[in-house]
């Protein structure tokens, strides 16, 4: 045993951090392929799993689909099962993770942010996690390395409960937080196994096993096709509340609390508010605190949360406020916007017609600086006072 | 007088275990496929997991809705992943330590094009799985398209015969060797027209599946899209060994043996001959496959001479 797994503190990347979290839940089959900028994951769990830390099957798998493939019918057989992917190989699993999804299969999968291909990248970009938001997945995105050690603790905590059984991606910017080193706290295995005890009580999910006659994939004929359907949208709207549970849980034995769907910051007395995910929160958190400096009436939300959309707790945050600005790490092909903004607009029913603008930034590894924030939070200002405004810029 | 005991097939010795499918099954009258999956759950027992993907077999082996036709445990996938969900299953029953045996079940379109990827990595890692494919030269569920499996010469719906070209241009993948070159514990091919022969080995398939990767390739004919008459399956997979076009061979770990050796092989073209998709064949063709034929059992003497 190399591998303390008493509670410790290290400096230690993103990648690291995921890999220690899946390696801390015990996962019984991993697989692993390779792709920048995900490999330290998989490698740091190959040396886990070498120096007999982690007791699990390690499937070298010769492409990610087979990883997907390997994960969710070791899941249908009962097991608990993790990957780690990136952009390209996210695509490429994309037909399996229509599977796991319709499967109700509870895998729990890194996926570290990077462009897709289309222009060859080998650079931080969210449109990876944008093209897969139809699969019927849970998707969450992290700001900084704790998050991302926590965060995928509570993602098997929520893919297996009983409640939800669907699979959870975690997702993290490429670069900006897998090759980040910060200092994390790593809780201890046996905090770890007490946090997840909760599931071994809830009543067990079918498993594939001999034996036991059970069939996995039927074919779903007319109404049968469709009740699974509907079910599957009632689960997903289950992991609202859920995540919220499991946040005020996870609180209680960890001591440390994300806010659930969404991190409201400083939006209580605001009259403006920016949107953004991921690392370029932390950079926003900065700009936000030297604008209220200055007398702007600035808040933030969080969007920890991507499907499902946070609906509710987005519409309680931004009702009220004089303009909102959605900071996209991506793009919405055919609506000419970012895909975040382009769902936040969707809420306008619920909070009235105001000004919304969309931001575009931070494509291919471009850095969201303090000053493009900067200028974001001048521009929705300028469109709360009732200022001529862009409703779609791409910086820099 | 002596009594006249009327003797048994010697295959009924393998019969230990009941059909577990139901006795009306949605396949085509006539289909080897009917044949083929009753024979493997009778040899094997009902404790098999069987994967298996959208194909001929899907119909029948997946469940509709909360129905099913058989009563074995088993996983449907997409195309792209069933060596790989196999794989996912049978490390989570060695993990766990339940004792299981996964047969892959798939027609020879997912086995050496779309799912060969996934097959020959399952194969490379030496997963514990029986993989076996039924090879009915084409993608029939679908419409009679033509798979890597499809002969030189034959018409299918993508490889129609006409006046600018006569059926596929290409002879098909050797793939029962392709499979032996990974050296897995175990490579075998076998027909339904000897019963025996793959009887034994699927239960030597189900031994060696405790050691790895074992590989089963069976020549299933396809009553609608060779366009043969319904009753004369089995006649057809004789005149396949007969004419040494199927040989039934095996290699495990002693080397390479042909089971079922053919004294006088028959010329291909009495293989061809009762196939309506060769129908449009002419003598400069057919000896093109014949030349196939020949080479590729001349490969495969040479495997078995090496392991003597």
């Amino acid at each position: 045993m190399t591998v303390a797994l008493d509670r410790q503190r290290k400096v230690i990347t993103g990648n690291a951090a995921a890999a220690y979290a899946a390696m801390l839940c015990r996962p019984d089959v991993v697989a692993a392929y390779p792709i920048t900028p995900q490999s330290e994951v998989i490698e740091q769990l190959a040396k886990f799993h070498a120096d007999g830390d982690l007791d699990c099957e390690y499937v070298t798998v010769e492409g990610e689909n087979s990883a997907q493939n390997v994960v969710c019918a070791a899941t249908m057989a009962g097991g608990r099962a993790f990957t780690a992917t990136s952009s390209y190989g996210l695509v490429y699993m994309y037909d399996a993770m229509f599977n796991t999804a319709g499967y109700r299969a509870p895998v729990v999968m890194i996926n570290v942010n990077r462009e897709p291909p289309g222009i060859h990248a080998v650079c931080s970009g969210q449109q990876d996690m944008i093209s897969v938001r139809d699969t019927g997945w849970v998707q969450l995105i992290v700001e900084d390395c704790q998050e991302i050690l926590d965060t995928t603790i509570m993602a098997f905590r929520l893919a297996e409960d009983h409640d939800i059984q669907l699979p959870v991606i975690v997702n993290y910017d490429g670069y900006y937080l897998s090759f980040l080193a910060e200092s994390v706290e790593i809780p201890a295995i046996a905090e770890v196994d007490a946090y997840l005890e909760v599931l071994k009580s809830q009543p067990s999910r079918p498993r594939l096993i001999p034996g036991e006659p059970l069939g996995c994939g039927s074919h779903g004929i007319g109404m049968g096709y469709v009740e699974l359907r509907k079910k599957h949208m009632a689960a997903m709207e289950r992991v609202k509340p859920k995540l919220e549970e499991i946040d005020r849980e996870f609180v209680q034995a960890f001591g440390r609390s994300y806010g659930g769907q969404v991190e409201e910051y400083r939006t209580e007395d605001a009259d403006i508010v920016l949107v953004t995910s991921g690392s370029a929160v932390g950079t926003a958190r900065t700009v936000v605190d030297a604008k209220r400096d200055e007398g702007v009436k600035v808040g933030l939300v969080k969007l920890r949360l991507y499907r499902p959309f946070p609906v509710e707790r987005l519409s309680s945050a931004l009702a009220g406020k004089k303009a909102i600005g959605v900071l996209d790490r991506s793009i919405c092909f055919g609506w000419d916007c970012g895909p975040l903004y382009m769902e936040t607009l969707a809420v306008t029913p619920r909070i009235g017609v105001i000004p919304m603008l969309s931001f575009i930034d931070g494509l291919a590894n471009m850095d969201i600086t303090q000053e493009h924030i900067s200028r974001m939070i001048d521009d929705i200002h300028g469109a709360s006072r009732g200022l001529p405004y862009q409703e779609v810029t791409w910086l820099p | 007088m002596a009594e006249q005991r009327k003797r048994q097939p010697k295959v009924c010795d393998y019969y230990k275990n009941e059909d577990q499918f139901s006795p009306g099954v949605a396949f085509c009258a006539g289909c080897a496929l009917e044949l083929n999956l009753r024979f493997i759950s009778r040899v094997l027992g009902k404790d098999i997991i069987f994967v298996g993907t959208p194909s001929c077999s899907a119909p029948v082996l997946h469940g509709q809705n909360a129905a099913a036709w058989h009563r074995h445990g088993y996983y449907a996938c997409t195309m792209t992943g069933v060596a790989s969900s196999a794989s996912g299953l049978t490390r989570y029953y060695q993990k766990a330590g339940i004792d299981a045996t996964v047969v892959c079940h798939t027609g020879d379109g997912c086995a050496q094009d779309v799912g060969f990827q996934t097959l020959s990595g399952a194969a490379e890692r030496n997963e514990k799985m029986i993989y076996i494919t039924y090879d009915n030269e084409g993608y029939m569920n679908t419409g009679i398209q033509q798979s890597s499996a499809t002969p030189f010469g034959a018409s299918t719906s993508t490889t129609p015969s006409g006046s600018a070209s006569r059926g596929k241009t290409t002879g098909s993948k050797n793939m029962p060797l392709v499979m032996a070159m990974h050296d897995i514990p175990y490579v075998a091919t076998a027909t339904l027209s000897h019963l025996e022969d793959y009887a034994k080995k699927l239960v030597k398939a189900k031994e060696k599946a405790k050691e790895g990767f074992v590989y089963l390739h069976v020549f299933c004919p396809c009553v609608v899209g060779w366009r043969i008459p319904v009753d004369s399956s089995i006649q057809v997979c004789r005149a396949a060994v007969r004419t040494n076009y199927f040989p039934l061979w095996e290699v495990d770990e002693d080397g390479y043996r042909v089971t079922q050796p053919v004294k006088d092989p028959r010329p291909v073209g009495e293989l061809t001959g009762m196939l309506g998709k060769f129908k449009h064949l002419r003598d400069e063709e057919l000896a093109i496959l014949q030349g196939q034929v020949d080479h590729r059992f001349k490969v495969l003497q040479a495997l078995c001479a090496g392991s003597a």
